[in-house]
Parts: structure tokens; C-alpha cells; sequence
């Protein structure tokens, strides 16, 4: 009966117009960077923090949370349409929904995306108003040890991301975990692969990487296309997801709820492991694993419920412990602070309109999401009939301003176009980059926290299966590198290739 | 080299024609146009919490727009640097603090900022003192009984810190210095947070850190508080005895934040900053505001009386990092 008397109080806040409005300002902003490349949360966050102040606490909190969320589904519309991912965590829904999109099928991919993270933003928000304080305590259990055994886990997950060569997937993901040391080393402080550019020192951003690969190599990939190939989609089929569609759309969007949900809460890479442990799994439970990569629309549905799921579930170390678990919730942080409110296990007691508040507005502000993007799925999807001289361009452009507005620095567009060189050769060698940006994304928290873990171990190895949670997901790596080397595997693999390559 | 040996002095030398032409004429009616604070950190720190806690009463009292830029990067050098090459006509001020002036030149030999050199510092405006924690598993209940148990268990003990360069490092690096204790550093990257974090769940035994990231953790049972950096114990917190009072006197020293304009900035100038941080920081609602956040709202009566300061502090840390190695090899 508690959760009945909070959830009404939360609403009674969330409902107020003008907590709404700045509940659909801050949605509304949010998809609009995440559909503009390279303009992320972090910095958008940072620009309107100083705004935030003059508002009551709530308003404040809950635009801001719109934003972060927000992102996370615009993030979606361009990996589907143009294959380029606007946050990290999309890149995952870009493998399926960039091909569903080029089958014509730009439309229902974005139906499913917008669907499948409404279903997980419903979700998420009744875990955090169950089960916030409990998840939270689970959470400061996993210590260096347990994080370094879940992201080599995700590491060789990222193999079976590949629809092609084995050996191209990891060699791909080495390159990933190479540019990831570049910068600034936490342990002894000395600079690696710098070249003596002290830009260099915080390490090269994922967005520059992506924006280089995907936004600009595609650019270039498609200068080699000529005339009816180069136009992008040539007839618009299927815009509304139809029963059978929402059918096979459904125990996916399930599966990626729960497990986004669950990876959320823990620091570090959310939504992004959330997101492809999704398509790995989904790719694992399919019948037809064979069209992975080729529009598969489990491949587009889990991973979408994945990574919203998580980014709402991270905000349960910052609400019920006051511990931030990414760098959009130090920024919250930070932002609670100016109001005078200091996250911690008391906001919850002594501010329950605020805690409360929040998680209502979560799920309205997900109801006002699916409203939003719904409509805007025929627009998006018409953007494709595009020719190629317009659209390319306005891609470049968006691209480098993006780029740019990270650090407001010129070597980073410099840095994004000599990626987008990388990402043409890696299309004519045909390696696949996603595994790549998740070699770069996992890899410096893998050393983070090996170098860590045996720090506190004084140098014993051991404590990397004495640690139940640790031993735990060593134990899940080891089966599943069985399942990749398993012969069956390995000829359903070797025939999708000769197929695509064919 | 020699190119190297000229661009300081080709600008000190710009920096003495301007100071004798350009702004003198600018001088009386100072400020004329809007004023950027550079903050080397992001938004949401506390560099940049008391920034803005202090922009509104700056900007009134000067009747000019206090612009706030944040330039983080390399452990605020980024931001360090493009203020030390800004005009020094009082319109580019800089947001200093005990990690950009006085640890990182000693840290970084290859800093082509010297804060002695480069800046002319005006005041302190906030000093957040330090909190030695522990996780609530740890036996030690304070400094004495942490000294006993390290000692019997020499090199076992961890301790973290955000960062090897850190300020929070470097005080548990004297600390170990004077009781003659080996322990094991776990440095973090990310701020405080993740440190604190793995201290609570207890993955880590210890740590020196601001009490801003730590008070509301105290309070709640979820971490043990061993000491406080300050010469008195802190109000919010009666119970905890300092590290002074314990016999440690090397472990008083605090994160501050100051203001400091960029070398050749003319007198009058100075002054004038000098009279608005005054101003800004005797408005009660801001120094309420930090001491919400554990942070002291204070100023220097002088810049001379902040130059002082600063030339102990940088010595103090300096020697620290000479005598207990934390240098990156």
C-alpha cells in the first residue's frame, strides 16, 4: 500500500504543468541530440545546467533526466536511417536497423525501436520504485574484481556480434582495446601514445571515433555507389509495425527490459553492455541466427528496451546512495547541489517529492517520448527518398559541427576524418566496426579494473575466482567460448559469410 | 631550445607594452565589457560549484557580465593554460585551485604554465577541508588506532584516492611519511565517487577526501570518519577530532579554490576583482550555500596575503612529492 501512497505522491508532482513542461522540454532536447550526432548528453547537460538553478529542484531534476533519456531513444533514428550511431549505445541497433532500413523497412524499424524503450521505460520505472534501495546495496557489492570478469564476459560476447570472419571480429575488437590506451595512464600517470599532444591526454572520445567510421566512411563507401544504388531506399514499405511484426517484436523487447534493467544499475559501461549483451543474447535464443545482421528485428527490439532500460536504472546508485554511476550523474549531482540538495540515502526520507517525483515523471516522460517520435516516424522515413548530393552533405556537415562541439577542439574533425579513411578500408576488408567501438569502450575498463583488482590484492591473481560474483561470469565466459568453437556454430557461420560475400 | 627560451619573454614583453598602453586607457573605467571566469574543470565539480556561487555578487558588484567558461582537461592544465595566455587587461580571470597551482607544476615537469610566474594571484575564495574515511568493516575508529593497525600489518592496508596525482593522495602520502606506515595506493579516475563507492561497499579500506563527498555518507552509518584536515574540528561534524589534535600537525591542509589573473595585469585591476570577491563572498545566502556542501567561504585581505600563501603551499607539496616519490616515473 506504500507504493501506491509514493506512486501518487510522485504523480501528484509529475503531474503538475509545469513539471510537465519542463518534462517535455527536456525529452524533446533530448531526442534532438541524440539525433544530432556527436551533441551528446554530457555536454548538453553541461551547457543547461547553469538554467536549472532559477528552477524548484523537481523541475529541474526531472528536465534534466528527460534530456539523458531523451538521447537515448533519438540516438536510435540515425543508426537506423543512415547508420550512424548518435550515442554509443546505440551503435548495437545500427547492426539490424540500418539493413532493416535498407530493405525499405526505415519505418518499422523505427515503430520498434520507439516501442520496444517504451515498454523498458515502463518497466524500469516500476524496479526503481520497487526495488531502488535493494538493487543500489547489490550494486556496491560488485567490486574491481567482479567488474573486470562482467566485461570480459561482454569482450567475447562482442565476437558473436559479427556476422562474418571469427578472426576479423577479434582482431577488430584488439584494435578497439589499442585505441582505448591511448591518453593519460590512472595507475603511474605516464602518457600513452600521446605523441606529445596534450589533447591526446584525456584520451580520444568515442564520439569522434564513431562520427569518423560510420558518419564519414559511409559517406565515402557510398561515393563509390552509382546513380538508383547511391539513392538510399527506393520505396517506402511497411511503416506500422502489423500484428505479426509486433509479435515477433515483443519476447525480444522482454528480454531486453530485464537484462538492461539488471545492468543499469551497475557503474561504467550501462547501457552500452546492456545493449549488445541484448543482441547477443537474442542472436543465441533465434531460430534463424543467420539473419542477424540483415534486418532482423529482435536484432533492433532487444537491444532499443536494453539501453533504455539501463539508462533509467542508473539512476539508482545517484537517488538511493547518492553515488554517481556514469558522467551524466555526477552532472546531476552537481546540479542537485547548486539547489542545495546533497544525494544521498537521506533524499529519499527527507525529500520524497522529489525522489518520488522523478521516477513518475519517468514514465510520462516515456508516454510523452512514444507520442513525440511516433508521429515523426514518416517524416524520418521519407528523409531516406533524399538524393544522395543532399543528404550526404547535410550527413559531413552534421558530422564535423558534432565533432567539434565535444571539446570545441578542430583536431577532434581532423581525428573524425581521418576515421572516416579507417571505416572505408574497414568496409573493403570487410571488418565490421561495431566490434571495434566496443574493443575501445570495454578495453581501458577492463585494465581499469584488473589493475585495480590485483592492486588490492597485493598482485594475487587468485582473487579473481574467490570472488563468487567474479568466478561467476569467468565461469559464463569459459561456456561461451565453447559455444563459439563448437563445429555446429562455426558451419552455420561459415555459410553466412560465403553468402555475403557472395 | 632558443625559440622555446623566446616566446615567454617575447610575451612578457607584450605583456609590458600592453600594460603600459592598451588598458591604461581602459584602466578608470574598468570594466567596460563582459568578464569570463575560466574554470579548468567541468560543470558540476566544485570548481565549478563555487564559481557559480560566486558569479551573481561578482557581476553586480563590477555592473558587468561574469561569464563562466569551463575548459576542462589534463587535470585542469587545458584550462590553466588558455587563461595564463589571455590578455592581462582583467577581462580573463582564472579560477585557480591547490591542484592546478600548487601540486601539478611539481607533478608535471613538462607544464609550460608557472603559476608563480604566470598569474598574479588575488584571492582565496573557498577552502573545503579534507576527511579521513573509512569503511564501517575497518577496526581503526581514528588516526592512533589506524597508526597500531598498519603497522602490525605493514604494506596490506589499501588505501584510495582519485587520482595519482591528487591532492587526496598526497595527504595520505604525508600522513604515511610521519608514522612511518607502508601502505598500498588504489588510485581511481572519475572523481571521488567511484572511490567512495568502493569504500562503502568495502572493496577498499581507506581514504583521504573532501568532506563535500563524504559528510552525507558519514551521517548515514555508511562510512566511519577517522579525521578532519582543519586547525578546528568542522561545525557540521563536533564529533570527529582533527588530525591536528591527533598529532598529526603535516595533516592540516585543505582543497582550495582562488582567483588569479593572468601576469602584467595592472593594479588597479586587481583591486577592483579584489573589492567584488569581497563583496560576492559576504553575501549570506552563499556562504550558506557552501557551508550546506562542507565548503568555508573566505578571502585573502590582500593579494599579497594570497601570493604568501600560495608560495608555502606550492613548497609544502612540492617537498611532498620529492620526498615520497609520487611523481609519474
Amino acid at each position: 500500500m506504500d507504493l501506491f501512497n509514493d506512486l501518487a505522491l510522485g504523480f501528484s508532482v509529475a503531474l503538475v504543468p509545469v513539471n510537465l513542461l519542463y518534462g517535455f522540454l527536456g525529452v524533446l532536447l533530448g531526442t534532438m541530440i541524440g539525433v544530432l550526432p556527436g551533441l551528446g548528453p554530457v555536454a548538453t547537460i553541461s551547457i543547461l545546467l547553469p538554467f536549472t538553478f532559477g528552477l524548484q529542484p523537481q523541475a529541474a531534476l526531472i528536465m534534466l533526466a528527460g534530456i539523458y533519456y531523451g538521447a537515448q531513444y533519438g540516438g536510435s533514428t540515425t543508426a537506423i536511417l543512415v547508420n550512424l550511431p548518435g550515442e554509443s549505445s546505440s551503435v548495437i541497433t545500427a547492426i539490424d536497423g540500418n539493413q532493416m532500413a535498407r530493405k525499405g523497412q526505415a519505418g518499422l524499424a523505427l515503430a520498434t525501436a520507439a516501442l520496444a524503450s517504451f515498454l523498458a521505460g515502463t518497466f524500469a520505472t516500476l524496479v526503481i520504485a520497487l526495488a531502488a534501495p535493494t538493487l543500489a546495496e547489490v550494486a556496491l557489492q560488485f567490486g574491481p574484481a567482479d567488474y573486470f570478469s562482467l566485461m570480459v564476459f561482454g569482450l567475447v560476447a562482442a565476437v558473436i556480434l559479427a556476422h562474418g570472419s571469427v578472426l576479423k571480429a577479434i582482431g577488430m575488437i584488439v584494435a578497439g582495446m589499442l585505441l582505448g590506451t591511448v591518453g593519460i595512464d590512472v595507475n603511474t600517470s605516464v602518457p600513452r601514445f600521446t605523441f606529445g599532444i596534450p589533447q591526446f591526454g584525456d584520451g580520444m572520445d568515442f564520439a569522434v571515433i564513431a562520427m569518423g567510421i560510420f558518419g564519414i566512411g559511409e559517406t565515402i563507401v557510398n561515393l563509390e555507389r552509382t546513380g538508383a544504388t547511391r539513392v538510399y531506399m527506393q520505396k517506402i514499405k511497411s511503416l506500422w509495425p502489423s500484428l505479426q511484426d509486433l509479435r515477433a517484436m515483443l519476447p525480444p523487447a522482454i528480454r531486453g527490459t530485464l537484462l538492461g534493467s539488471a545492468l543499469g544499475v551497475l557503474p561504467g559501461g550501462g547501457p552500452v553492455l546492456a545493449s549488445f549483451s541484448a543482441y547477443v543474447l537474442e542472436k543465441k535464443l533465434s531460430r534463424h541466427p543467420e539473419n542477424f545482421g540483415k534486418g532482423a528485428i529482435e536484432g533492433v527490439a532487444g537491444p532499443e528496451a536494453a539501453n533504455n532500460g539501463a539508462a533509467q536504472t542508473s539512476f539508482i546508485p545517484l537517488l538511493t546512495l547518492g553515488l554517481p554511476s556514469n558522467a551524466v550523474m555526477a552532472l546531476m549531482i552537481g546540479a542537485l547541489m547548486m539547489q542545495g540538495l546533497h544525494p544521498g540515502p537521506q533524499l529519499m526520507r527527507d525529500k520524497p517529492e522529489l525522489f518520488w517525483g522523478l521516477v513518475a515523471s519517468m514514465w510520462t516522460g516515456n508516454l510523452m517520448l512514444v507520442i513525440l517520435n511516433l508521429p515523426l516516424v514518416g517524416m524520418w522515413a521519407k528523409m531516406l527518398t533524399m538524393p544522395y548530393r543532399f543528404l550526404y552533405p547535410a550527413i559531413l556537415i552534421i558530422c564535423c559541427v558534432g565533432v567539434y562541439s565535444i571539446n570545441n577542439s578542430a583536431l577532434d574533425v581532423l581525428i573524425a576524418a581521418l576515421f572516416g579513411f579507417v571505416g572505408y578500408l574497414l568496409y573493403r576488408l570487410q571488418c565490421e566496426p561495431a566490434p571495434l567501438l566496443l574493443g575501445f569502450i570495454l578495453g581501458p575498463l577492463i585494465e581499469e579494473n584488473l589493475r585495480r583488482a590485483l592492486v588490492i590484492s597485493h598482485g594475487d591473481p587468485l582473487v579473481l575466482v574467490q570472488r563468487p560474483i567474479s568466478l561467476t561470469f569467468l565461469a559464463l565466459t569459459a561456456v561461451l567460448v565453447v559455444v563459439l568453437c563448437a563445429p555446429m556454430i562455426r558451419s552455420t557461420r561459415d555459410k553466412v559469410f560465403a553468402e555475403e560475400s557472395s | 631550445m632558443k625559440t622555446k627560451q623566446l616566446i615567454p619573454l617575447l610575451g612578457a614583453l607584450t605583456a609590458v607594452v600592453m600594460a603600459a598602453t592598451g588598458p591604461a586607457a581602459g584602466q578608470a573605467n574598468y570594466p567596460n565589457q563582459p568578464i569570463r571566469v575560466i574554470v579548468p574543470f567541468a560543470p558540476g565539480g566544485a570548481s565549478d560549484f563555487v564559481a557559480r556561487l560566486i558569479q551573481p555578487g561578482m557581476s553586480q558588484f563590477l555592473g558587468q557580465q561574469v561569464v563562466l567558461e569551463n575548459r576542462a582537461g589534463a587535470a585542469g592544465n587545458v584550462g590553466m593554460d588558455v587563461a595564463a595566455r589571455a590578455a592581462p587587461d582583467g577581462y580573463t580571470i582564472f579560477l585557480g585551485n591547490v591542484g592546478t597551482i600548487s601540486i601539478n607544476p611539481s607533478l608535471y615537469p613538462e607544464l609550460t604554465v608557472k603559476p608563480e610566474k604566470d598569474f598574479i594571484p588575488i584571492s582565496i575564495v573557498a577552502d573545503t577541508p579534507g576527511i579521513l574515511i573509512a569503511g564501517t568493516k575497518f577496526p581503526p575508529n581514528n588516526a592512533k588506532e589506524l597508526v597500531d593497525y598498519a603497522k602490525a600489518r605493514q604494506g596490506k592496508v589499501n588505501f584510495a584516492s582519485p587520482g595519482s596525482g591528487s591532492l587526496n593522495r598526497l595527504e595520505m602520502e604525508i600522513f604515511r611519511m610521519n608514522a612511518g606506515l607502508d601502505m598500498n595506493h588504489v588510485p581511481y579516475k572519475g572523481g571521488a565517487g567511484p572511490a567512495v563507492a568502493d569504500i562503502i561497499g568495502g572493496h577498499v579500506e581507506l581514504m583521504f577526501t573532501t568532506i563535500s563527498s563524504a559528510i552525507q555518507h558519514v551521517k548515514g552509518g555508511r562510512l566511519k570518519a577517522l579525521g578532519v584536515t582543519m586547525k578546528e574540528r568542522v561545525p557540521a561534524m563536533p564529533d570527529v577530532p582533527t588530525m591536528l589534535e591527533q598529532g598529526f600537525p603535516a595533516n592540516v591542509s585543505s582543497s582550495w579554490q582562488g582567483v588569479l589573473v593572468p601576469a602584467g595585469t595592472p593594479r588597479p585591476v586587481i583591486d577592483k576583482v579584489h573589492a567584488a570577491l569581497k563583496e560576492a563572498l559576504s553575501d549570506p545566502k552563499v556562504v550558506a550555500r557552501m557551508a550546506e556542501a562542507g565548503v568555508i567561504a573566505t578571502t585573502n585581505k590582500t593579494p599579497e596575503e594570497f601570493k604568501a600563501y600560495l608560495a608555502e603551499d606550492a613548497k609544502k607539496w612540492a617537498d611532498v612529492i620529492k620526498k615520497t616519490g609520487a611523481k609519474p616515473e
